[in-house]
């Protein structure tokens, strides 16, 4: 339309709009002055007053009728009649209150779920990171001969990094944990070493200073540090000129030269709740006995070439890897080299989980649309007179189809409202009580994208359940509704309807309860999963030594120190320090050579988890010394090497045999013998869910570390004694950095918070879905049984027992639960197998769940329909059959 | 919905801008100059007129105001836009070629 054009209607369409009044005022008057016109003109000819109106009438036709096309053309229609659509909706739920709160609840709590599972998804797996061309960020693993990824050794790394042709470059990392020292105390910071490279690589611009430069990652000249943004804003209240000043790690004066932008995602830190504050260059010190071809303690990271492809550099990686192999037989072995996308390797152990979250949500979604289709439809036939009247009073079907879907959109935009209301507040108490270590939750909000979602779900739902009512309502057989009040004529059609939810409501339930009944029991079993110490009534803590104090000698005698002291407090039974804590989430292996059992090529040896332990260590943590003796005083760093080692390290190389006397070395296939003085039982390291590992103790005396696990078994409630036992270590040395103070038991619930999270969600999704069917049921029967209080009572009347009436309706509704039930255990039985990897001991067709959930759904639609049945039968005959 | 039948679809629309382009008129006018001018021929019923009217104004082709008849009565009066000018050269164009191209076709000589 031109502008011009504009410039006359547009005023027509406001005045239209606005003064409506006026408008319909002006239209009868001109049809009115029309209609007079023309009864002149017949008394003119001649008729009686009354006659020539009539007359005038008739040729006119119908004066509403055309009114109403008058209207028609004002193109400002919809608007009023939106408006109106709109006004008699609501009221009309205002005249249901009942169903207008069950139908928008239900509709809140399927949208609310869904769009607070597509929000953590949105946040967690869709939403790009924020690198610069993020799909070409890869990592680089080392392919063990099993075909597990592992880590990368310094020499490997650099002939990668020499020889490849397929990247911009490749990046190492190692974890630091350097220590803040401040006046009075002292705090352990999540650091890591990277190449100097790593920033570029990853294409991050910095908030201020610049970048490490290729001659600061070399040794002697890394002093150099660059902060996390968050770092920077908590220790340096976000000082604009930190660039150039030092911070003081341990006994080093490091010079910041950075500070990384808020959005940089903590990509290196394994535990997703303890971002990295820190980054120095990696500088790498080949002197070091580590620095072998297979000493894999570096992960890599790389960018992809413009135009290269995974595929072509995975293969390309592999032959240099091989070419490795080849060339250095004695000191390395792999079966190639594995490229994971960054992001994968960021989220990929929760991905599984959160589609699967997805998906039973969304059948939360469908089986809310099931209740309030059906709710719809019984309120559409309730109003099935007023739709009549309406329509034998001249309403044309679009209309009425149109107001019906409004009043659909009305229910699934209120209900939509709800249900986002419902969602942020479940993805802010998500990210408040932090119940699963799930990467980038704090990224999780409700966005636009999320909101579009919503929006969507909302509108898909009202469509989907409006129009079968609108359907309904315009075929509807006017005379034939006004005279039987709709009451027996539909009621086959409806009846099948009403089967039909029940149907689909049982099936999807079922589908639903079993997996999450399959998701509670495995995590139920790997709670009573024994992890081989006793985790009640234990604190740990870490501490870690820094600067001259961290040397063995000093760092033994500060250890048995503290140890005295904590032994000596009111309510410790027993102490020990540890290298590192089962279930803690570190893994420090060694690879372990036994005397005479070593391998062809000793790297291929098999690695152990190693722990340098104090001798109270097994008696505080309760792991049981099978065979021989524990550590004890004697064991110093001068007396013959020893060694404790596992079950399943003896069954593995000394089975059949007393593994008390036997020697092996640990890592350097050339260091010295060590002799094993007893058998420990099996401790579950990695997770509860995890295999069993083999794993060597060593007396601390023997393989100092500097940062360690001090575990304190107390008689009382651990958690109370962390202050006393911190303020021991303070007396001591207020300089010594404590951190994660946990009870074992927080250490153990932390290492299963990803599971514990699914299987509360599922079972939180399952618990809806059985409200929503249990109400959904007990909604068709009730109204379905109101219908029929009629027949009720005609059949009461003629002498059909009560009982008989009850079991006739109830097995109307048993029927297609029974059905429905049969179809949802196929459907579970093929769709559970998808949650395979998500459980543990549990077979996703576990005889017992899918049992309990078949009981559990039947007593529910026998109950539901049970009650109104009930209800029904206990009227009296008299008043049934008068009952309109 | 009575539609004008044997009126092709728009042209009253071309008519009763052609009336309302000789002079201002209001709807009762109008229909008794539909019947004067086409002899009968073109029925359009009363009730048809207005909606036709209506759609006119709102596309802005005409326009309308409040005016006493002779008699002294309120009447709306209807009077062709410079808009409505411009349409109506436009659909009489448009009319006399459909017309001649189907006249020519009527007196095609049958071989």
């Amino acid at each position: 339309m031109s502008p011009k054009h504009w410039f006359y209607t547009f005023p027509l369409r406001l005045r239209s709009l606005l003064k409506r009044n006026q408008v319909e005022q002006d239209l009868s008057e001109e049809l009115q002055f029309h209609l007079e016109q023309k009864s002149q003109q017949y008394m003119a000819s001649g008729l009686s007053a009354e006659e020539a109106r009539r007359k005038a009438r008739r040729e006119f036709g119908g004066v509403e009728l055309s009114k109403e096309n008058c209207r028609d053309t004002r193109g400002v229609n919809y608007i009023h009649d939106l408006v109106q659509y709109l006004a008699f909706g609501l009221r009309m739920l205002r005249n249901s209150p009942a169903f207008a709160l069950v139908a928008i609840l239900t509709l809140a709590l399927g949208i609310g779920a869904n769009t607070a599972i597509f929000s953590v998804i949105h946040g967690v797996l869709l939403q790009p990171l924020p690198f610069p061309k993020q799909d070409q960020l890869m990592t680089l693993w080392e392919k063990d001969n099993d075909g597990r990824r592992s880590n990368t050794s310094w020499a490997n790394f650099m002939d990668w990094n020499k020889l490849n042709h397929s990247f911009d470059g490749i990046a190492a990392v190692s974890f630091w944990s350097p220590t803040i020292v401040g006046a009075h105390d002292a705090e352990t910071l999540v650091g890591f070493r990277v190449s100097s490279t790593f920033f570029d690589l990853m294409g991050v611009k910095l908030e201020r200073g610049r970048n490490f430069l290729a001659s600061e990652d070399v040794r002697g000249n890394n002093f150099v540090v660059v902060l996390s943004y968050g770092f920077w804003q908590r220790t340096f209240g976000g000082d604009p000129g930190i660039a150039g000043k030092t911070v003081q790690l341990g006994t080093r004066a490091y010079t910041v030269v950075g500070v990384l932008p808020a959005d940089f995602p903590s990509v290196l830190s394994f535990d997703p709740r303890k971002p990295a504050d820190i980054y120095t260059p990696l500088a790498y010190d080949e002197t070091l006995p580590y620095a072998c071809r297979d000493c894999r303690h570096l992960r890599a990271f790389a960018r992809l070439k413009n135009g290269a492809s995974i595929t072509q550099a995975e293969a390309e990686m592999n032959q240099i890897s091989a070419n490795l192999v080849r060339e250095y037989p004695t000191a390395y072995s792999a079966a190639g080299v594995t490229l994971t996308p960054l992001k994968d390797y960021l989220v990929g152990d929760v991905k599984t989980a959160l589609w699967a979250l997805l998906a039973s949500v969304g059948f939360v979604l469908l089986i809310a649309c099931v209740n309030v289709a059906n709710l719809l439809l019984a309120w559409a036939a309730r109003r099935q007179r007023e739709v009549a009247l309406r329509a034998a009073l001249g309403a044309r079907r679009a209309r009425m189809v149109r107001q019906f879907l409004t009043e659909s959109f009305l229910l699934s935009f209120l209900g939509g409202a709800l249900g986002l209301f419902l969602a942020w507040g479940g993805v802010a108490l998500l990210q408040r009580i932090r119940l699963a270590n799930l990467p980038r939750l704090q990224n999780v909000q409700i966005d636009t994208w999320t909101f579009a979602f919503t929006f969507g779900i909302s509108l898909v739902t009202g469509l989907a359940f409006g129009l079968l009512p609108a359907f309904r309502a315009s075929k509807l057989d006017l005379s034939e509704a006004l005279k039987e009040s709709g009451k027996s004529s539909a009621g086959k059609e409806r009846h099948s309807l009403r089967s039909a939810l029940v149907f689909a409501d049982v099936a999807l339930a079922l589908l639903l309860l079993t997996a999450a009944g399959l998701m509670m029991k495995s995590f139920v079993r790997l709670l009573e999963v024994n992890p081989g110490f006793d985790p009640s009534h234990t604190l740990t803590l870490t501490l870690s030594l820094w600067g001259p104090k961290s040397a063995d000698a000093p760092a033994v005698a500060f250890f048995d120190r503290v140890l005295q002291r904590v032994q000596a407090l009111p309510g410790v039974e027993s102490t020990g320090v540890v290298s590192q804590l089962p279930l803690g989430g570190n893994l420090d292996m060694y690879g372990v050579h036994v005397e005479g059992k070593s391998l062809a090529n000793p790297e291929e040896d098999p690695s152990a988890d190693r722990y340098s332990i104090t001798p109270g260590y097994l008696r505080a943590m309760r792991i049981s010394l099978l065979r021989g003796r524990e550590f004890d005083e004697s064991d110093v760093v001068t007396s013959p090497m020893v060694a404790l080692v596992n079950e399943s390290m003896a069954h593995q190389f000394w089975p059949g045999e007393d593994p008390v006397g036997k020697r092996f070395r640990m890592g350097d296939t050339k260091g010295p013998w060590k002799t094993v003085v007893g058998v420990v039982g099996d401790v579950l390291h990695k997770g509860l869910d995890a295999p069993h590992t083999i794993q060597v103790y060593l007396p601390n005396t023997q393989f100092t570390d500097a940062m360690v696990v001090l575990a304190v078994r107390t008689s009382n409630d651990p958690a109370s004694m962390a202050g006393s036992v911190r303020s021991e270590i303070a007396t001591i040395d207020p300089q010594v950095p404590v951190s994660e103070v946990a009870t074992m038991d927080e250490v153990v619930s932390v290492s299963v918070a990803n599971q514990r999270f699914g299987a509360l969600l599922f079972l939180l999704f399952g618990a809806i879905a059985l409200v929503l069917t249990t109400v959904g049921i007990y909604g068709v029967i009730s109204y379905g049984v109101a219908q029929r209080t009629h027949e009720i009572g005609i059949r009461l009347a003629l002498g059909a027992g009560r009982r008989e009436v009850l079991s006739m309706i109830v097995s109307e509704t048993l029927k297609p639960a029974l059905l429905g039930a049969a179809v949802g255990l196929f459907a579970a039985f093929a769709l559970t197998r998808l949650l395979t990897r998500l459980l543990y001991n549990v077979k996703p067709t576990d005889p017992p769940v899918f049992a309990a959930v078949l009981l559990l759904l039947i007593g529910v639609a026998l109950l539901a329909s049970y009650i109104p049945a009930r209800r029904a039968t206990l009227v009296d005959p008299m008043v049934a059959l008068r009952y309109e | 919905m009575s539609k004008p039948s044997d009126l092709v679809q728009g042209t009253l629309d071309l008519l009763l801008l052609k009336i309302l382009a000789l002079e201002p008129m209001n709807g009762y006018a109008i229909s008794l100059r539909l019947k004067q001018v086409s002899g009968d021929v073109l029925q359009v019923s009363d009730g048809s007129l207005y909606p036709a009217l209506h759609k006119l104004e709102q596309e802005g082709w005409i326009t309308a105001e409040w005016k006493p008849t002779e008699n002294n009565r309120r009447a709306k009066f209807y009077s062709l836009t410079r808009l409505g000018r411009g349409q109506l050269e436009k659909e009489s164009a448009n009319w006399s070629r459909l017309s001649a191209a189907i006249s020519n076709i009527v007196k095609l000589k049958e071989a």
